[in-house]
């Protein structure tokens, strides 16, 4: 009886995400594997990866520095907010959480307007007589873009897992003769790995998938992966090549968060925030 | 006695292959405060959850007034449980638990009204009725699980350790309390422990139950006095369990010498255990013993003593409130009355040797078994 | 430490919190350019409440978001609830799937469920719009359901057991156990999912963007074109409201969620009053009506009995009825009261070309430059005319009949006529040095310079530089272009199509190169700016037409509209706005004269015979350009 309820139950839903999770993979695979004019079997796709190998590369590069960024600013800040009464936790997790809620095309077109040569900051500068900066267009532009949108989804996992850190365990810790420095490298930082983990997981996925960030903020040098992809799709016409680079990069994110875990041994995958 | 209410018959209950319960077969009748008694994983709780219609069983029969409930769901039987932690609904205050039942029911709301103020004065609570669950002690909250069962009126009310959580006073007290409660009520209560003090100290009839299957039923006299195997004298109270040999009937030999004792109803020379409950032996002067041996530990209990005397490499206990050095040498006794034979059992040998006996230990492991339900 | 932390919290919150603070300022600005704050107003605001679009693409939001919600927390739920019960292998494979959408990057999954949607729809059931309202929801659902499940499994597990037994015991059916007691339990769990669920639907971009169609648009996708084009400050408007709006909801709920946590530290629950739960029960059942109805007004808003055209048109490309034009749509929807336009834009031929051939949407008219309509031609994707339907044919001038895209008057009515040329900023460049096209390759002015972003213009340019036919196919001459422009990439600020507008006019970029009636409205907002068509060296000149491609549904309709931007007054007006040149006779007449009389809009019959059109290439040459395009971009 149990059983049958359980399986009346989740059957529909698992029904559900093989139709419109896995199947859809399977077609990223189909078209990856055919031609964009006759629709027969080719490799064509694959082969003309190679072209794309240093843009991937730039990609995860972008991604891994703003996720590390992310992760110096963003573990303070949760350190912080973790060790605040609990009104002011409310308080700083919902601060933290509002930006999450808002357009991030408007938010990062702001940072346009900040940026720009003739931008806010430059204004500024200028204004107090020192020189302009030449600021947008750069690969730090683009990086400045990742950190700001992607900072909250490090900071809320990291929150969640240090909040949890049990108070005792930092007494112990110093009753056992550990200064300042060594509680928090032997004993914080130890038990929010997991947090630390899917925080890094969390921005470095739509880190490496982005292609609004890199089209306002960037230049003419920071054309990533997923501009490519989108310009397949949107611009070129070449859904085959467009869907081979969506496939490479879906394996790239699973070698990657799939090396995270198994560095930390992760067994839950994420923490859920 | 009065009439059987519920049979169980020749329950088997396998999970993921592996046999829980190996064939029960037992009945209940009204009025009857009725113990399963056993250590954990004995299938206890199962047998409860079978009853409760928690639980279908792999094959065998449920009988209630008769008629086989095998199909009938848990909210159809005319059966209350008193959950393990009470399972109380913490959304809900005191007087919405004890009316959950009748709610669903769709009783009147002056009905449900009364009988919820006439439960909550049966159990202590009069007052606490808008209390919420989580300001209530350990206490409070097991008597609001026993009005909230109890409001139904069931014909049988189940009980599935419902005094693990409390701490030891409380457990005597609640104990005496669900004695009169259920006096009071008239119905049956199936109560699931495995404390056999809890057991012998509340129920009309003990089970005794191991490894899926029932070891012995009684009456708690009974089962003290007369255990059926190793296993139940050894799991009620302490015994010393030695092999013997019934030379013939009310003749028993061990170590080496010839008993009087009052069984009978064996083969001549068949194999036996031999228990020797340990506040049944007394000391005397080592030249009037029927053996002797050395006291190898001495430990304060309180009540008495336990004493640890080796005899010939083989150690009992001893529980006697006359204190006697570590070292000494020392004589005993054995009346008939004071030997017990039961016939050989796959416990043979399992139980009743004290030689790593430790008072620490057995505390323990019963920590480990309360932790375990 | 403690203090470097606190300080370091507090530049991390203000860092977060300036761009939504420039952005609410801009709202009450009256000038466009975020930098600069003019004056102080309230007129974004009334301008965002006027706009009917706006609200219809923050409704459409809305709905989506709502629907997909309810649905996903209702069925989430469940399936947790399943989830839990099955045996823990199997629960663990249910896990794995369910953590597909949430580990796959956005771009992927939007892909994958685009390409799955056109892929059954289109080739296997023969729909025509296989990318509609239902499929929207379905992949917001797809998204939405894991928040759901990863936030109520955990309470399934933290619940104790015994409560559902509990409740059976007591009586319930096991549907009525779920409802008394286990939903109480989980209902924290429910709530955040859908609230995380709610919010990722609602600014949910990147799966939006590739599985919308042309029919049902959700507002972020819209805002995403609008970045492309000079950003009207009623969206900062929006924004701000919307930011009040969240952060009063998030306020409320926080408030709400404290009281409920000193609710629970209290001894005593209160019994609430029967009137007090009266009046709960009519709120609840009063906002629920509210959603619902809603929620139907909506849907039949957005399927009511009116034809619905679907016109899409370069950015910038109509009369929009701002600074004194006249809103044609408007105008159209007047004359035509049974029509609604459902106006959208694109920014290249190529991107209009993709969309098509992406299928899964229905478009009834499109306005393509003639090198694309001949491809489009050749490629089938064009209806024929019925130009019974179009009487104001008539006003065609002959020059823009019997043209090489379209030699029999076919497919096409042109709209407009322009050249490109080059745009730049006099008070930075040097007037000596605008010689030529090679003024875009002047390392004087590098990294100030604005190139194109679609490849046709872009080797267009290169071209007329080296001297070579813009159409020319020999791979030797099209590798020596495209030397050419990788070359000019060091000095290349970026590649852009109607971005231009915000670079040229905010004096970012100092030269660019696009399309002469653009120049032209950069220009009336810049008086810095200046025009210069390389007249010597050669330069395009192109007609965008008005066709019907084959995924339309509503041709009758669609030709009512040509028909209708065929009137010499309405065409006029339109280029007033626009500034292109019209191919309708007797519209120049109808134009603000000072435009009219302008060279460039209208240049010299001299000075346009050097200019040349495009004309459509081969699939082979049109894909080998493309290639080396793309090398340039990703080098």
């Amino acid at each position: 009886m149990k059983k049958n309820k359980a399986l009346l139950l989740s059957g529909p839903y698992i029904l559900f995400m093989v139709i419109f999770t896995l199947i859809p993979l399977g077609v990223v695979g189909y078209f990856a594997l055919t031609d964009p004019d006759t629709g027969a079997f080719t490799l064509n796709n694959l082969k003309n990866l190679a072209l794309f190998l240093p843009t991937l590369g730039t990609s995860v590069g972008y991604a891994i520095v703003s996720a590390l960024i992310c992760l110096v600013l963003g573990y303070p800040v949760a350190y912080y907010i973790a060790h605040r009464k609990p009104l002011t936790q409310k308080i700083l997790y919902m601060l933290t959480m509002l930006p999450m809620c808002m357009s991030f095309l408007l938010r990062t077109l702001a940072w346009v307007g900040i940026l720009e040569t003739n931008g806010i900051i430059n204004t500024l500068l200028t204004g107090l007589g020192l020189p302009a900066l030449e600021l947008i267009g750069t690969p730090g532009a683009v990086i400045l873009g990742m950190v700001y949108n992607y900072l909250p989804y490090m900071i809320l996992p990291l929150y969640a897992i240090i909040v949890k850190i049990d108070r005792r365990l930092i007494e112990a810790a110093e009753d056992l003769g550990c200064n300042g420095v060594q509680v928090f490298s032997k004993v914080v930082l130890p038990l929010s790995t997991p947090g630390i983990l899917s925080g890094l997981t969390m921005v470095f996925v739509p880190a490496v998938s982005t292609f609004y960030i890199s089209q306002k903020l960037g230049g003419t040098e920071t054309m990533l992966i997923g501009d490519v992809i989108e310009r397949q799709f949107k611009y070129a016409n070449n859904r085959n090549l467009g869907a081979a680079l969506s496939l490479v990069l879906m394996l790239l994110v699973l070698v990657c968060t799939g090396i995270m875990n198994r560095f930390g041994g992760d067994e839950e995958g994420g923490v859920v925030v | 006695m009065s009439k059987e209410l519920i049979r169980l018959q020749d329950l088997v209950m396998e999970f993921d292959g592996e046999r829980v319960l190996d064939g029960i077969n037992l009945y209940f009748n009204d009025h009857e405060f009725l113990t399963l008694l056993g250590p954990s994983g004995c299938g206890k709780t199962t047998t409860l959850r079978i009853i409760g219609g928690f639980l279908n069983p792999t094959s065998g029969k449920v009988l209630f007034d008769g008629k086989c409930i095998n199909e009938v769901p848990a909210y159809q039987r005319q059966i209350n449980t008193v959950f393990q932690r009470y399972a109380l609904f913490p959304h809900l205050n005191v007087y919405d638990n004890i009316a959950f039942g009748l709610k669903v029911a769709k009783l009147p709301k002056t009905e449900i009204q009364e009988r919820v103020q006439e439960m909550l004065s049966i159990v202590g609570l009069k007052g606490y009725e808008h209390r919420r669950i989580d300001s209530l002690s350990g206490g409070q909250q097991q008597r609001v699980a026993i009005a909230r069962a109890l409001v139904n009126r069931p014909k049988v009310l189940l009980l599935d350790e419902p005094l693990a959580a409390l701490d030891l006073r409380l457990r005597k007290d609640m104990q005496n309390e669900l004695k009169r409660i259920q006096q009071a009520m008239g119905i049956t209560f199936i109560y699931v422990t495995h404390d056999q003090e809890e057991a012998l100290s509340m129920s009309d009839t003990v089970v005794v139950m191991d490894k899926g299957r029932i070891q012995q039923i009684g009456k708690p006299e009974d089962i003290y006095n007369e255990p059926k195997n190793a296993f139940v004298a050894d799991f009620i109270g302490e015994s010393n369990i030695l092999d013997g040999i019934m030379l013939a009937d009310y003749k028993v030999k061990f170590f080496g010498r010839t008993f009087q004792c009052l069984d009978a109803g064996f083969a001549p020379n068949e194999p036996v255990d031999v228990v020797i409950r340990p506040e049944d032996i007394d000391f005397v002067p080592v030249e009037q013993g029927h053996l002797t041996g050395t006291v190898t530990s001495v430990t304060f209990k309180g009540l008495n003593y336990d004493i640890i005397v080796d005899f010939k490499g083989f150690k009992w206990l001893i529980q006697t409130t006359d204190y006697q050095a570590e070292g000494t040498t020392v004589g005993i006794r054995l009346n008939p009355e004071d030997i017990h034979v039961m016939k050989k059992s796959e416990y043979s040998g399992m139980f009743g040797d004290y030689s790593s006996y430790s008072a620490e230990y057995d505390e323990l492991v019963e920590d480990a078994d309360d932790e375990e339900e | 430490m403690k203090k470097t932390n606190r300080i370091l919290t507090v530049l991390i919150f203000i860092f977060l919190y300036i761009p939504m603070a420039v952005l609410v300022v801009a709202s009450f600005n009256t000038g466009k350019n975020l930098s600069v704050f003019e004056s102080f107003t309230l007129n974004q605001y009334k301008e965002l409440f006027k706009d009917k679009d706006l609200l219809a693409l923050l409704g459409n939001s809305l709905l989506i978001s709502i629907l997909s919600t309810a649905i996903s927390t209702a069925f989430g739920t469940f399936a947790a609830v399943g989830i839990h019960n099955l045996k823990p292998k199997m629960r663990k494979v249910v896990m794995s799937l369910t953590n597909i959408p949430m580990t796959n990057p956005d771009i992927v999954t939007g892909i994958s469920l685009s390409l799955l949607f056109v892929f059954v729809g289109s080739n296997m059931l023969g729909q025509k719009e296989s990318l509609n309202f239902g499929t929207l929801l379905i992949a917001h659902i797809t998204f939405s359901l894991p928040y759901i499940i990863l936030n109520v499994m955990p309470k399934l597990q933290q619940m104790n057991p015994a409560l559902t037994d509990a409740a059976m015991d007591l009586g319930c059916t096991p549907v009525q156990s779920f409802f008394k007691v286990t939903l109480h339990e989980i209902m924290p769990g429910i709530v955040s999912g859908a609230i995380m669920a709610f919010t990722m639907s609602l600014d949910d971009f990147v799966i939006s963007y590739f599985v919308t169609g042309s029919g049902f648009v959700t507002l972020p996708v819209e805002i995403y074109s609008y970045t492309k084009k000079p950003i009207h400050p009623k969206i900062y408007a929006m924004f701000t409201l919307l930011f009040v709006l969240i952060f009063v909801l998030m306020v409320t709920m926080n408030l709400l969620q404290i009281r409920g946590e000193r609710k629970k530290e209290e001894t005593y629950v209160k019994q609430e009053k029967p009137a007090m739960k009266i009046f709960r029960r009519v709120c609840a059942g009063v906002c629920a009506l509210a959603v619902v109805l809603g929620c139907g007004w909506l849907i039949v808003n957005n399927q009511n009995k009116q034809v619905t055209l679907n016109v899409m048109n370069w950015g910038q490309n109509i009369a929009d009825g701002s600074d004194g034009t006249t809103d044609i749509i408007k105008a159209f929807e007047e004359k035509y009261p049974h029509i609604k336009v459902n106006y959208s834009t694109y920014d290249s031929n190529e991107t209009l070309y993709s969309k098509l051939k992406g299928g899964g949407l229905t478009v009834d008219l499109i306005i393509p430059s003639d090198y694309m309509i001949a491809r489009m031609i050749a490629e089938d994707m064009l209806l024929p005319l019925d130009f019974s339907n179009i009487p104001n044919y008539k006003n065609v001038q002959a020059d823009f009949k019997n043209t090489a895209y379209d030699p029999d008057n076919t497919y096409s009515v042109p709209y407009t006529w322009g050249t490109v040329g080059i745009i730049y900023n006099e008070k930075y460049v040097d007037g000596e040095d605008v010689t030529g096209w090679e003024l875009l390759w002047n390392e004087k002015y590098a990294k100030k310079i604005l190139m194109f972003d679609n490849s046709r213009d872009a080797f267009g340019i290169a071209q007329y530089k080296l001297g070579y036919d813009v159409n020319t196919m020999d791979e030797a001459e099209l590798q020596a272009c495209a030397d050419e422009l990788s070359r000019q990439r060091s000095v290349v600020r970026k590649y852009v199509m109607d971005q231009i507008y915000a670079d040229m006019e905010g004096e970012n970029a100092w030269i660019g190169a696009y399309y002469a009636g653009d120049c032209m409205m950069m220009m009336e907002n810049n008086e810095n700016l200046r025009f210069y068509l390389p007249e010597n060296q050669g330069f395009n000149l192109f007609i965008d037409a008005m066709c019907i491609p084959s995924c339309a549904e509503n041709k009758k309709e669609a030709e009512l509209f040509i028909d209708f931007m065929c009137q010499p007054e309405i065409s006029g007006a339109n280029m007033d706005y626009i500034c292109y040149g019209s191919p309708i006779e007797g519209a120049r007449d109808y134009m603000d004269p000072e435009l009219a009389n302008n060279p460039v809009v209208y240049p010299d019959a001299e000075i346009l015979k050097n200019g040349s059109s495009y004309a459509y290439l081969p699939e082979k040459t049109t894909r080998f350009v493309e290639d080396l395009f793309m090398k340039i971009r990703i080098e």
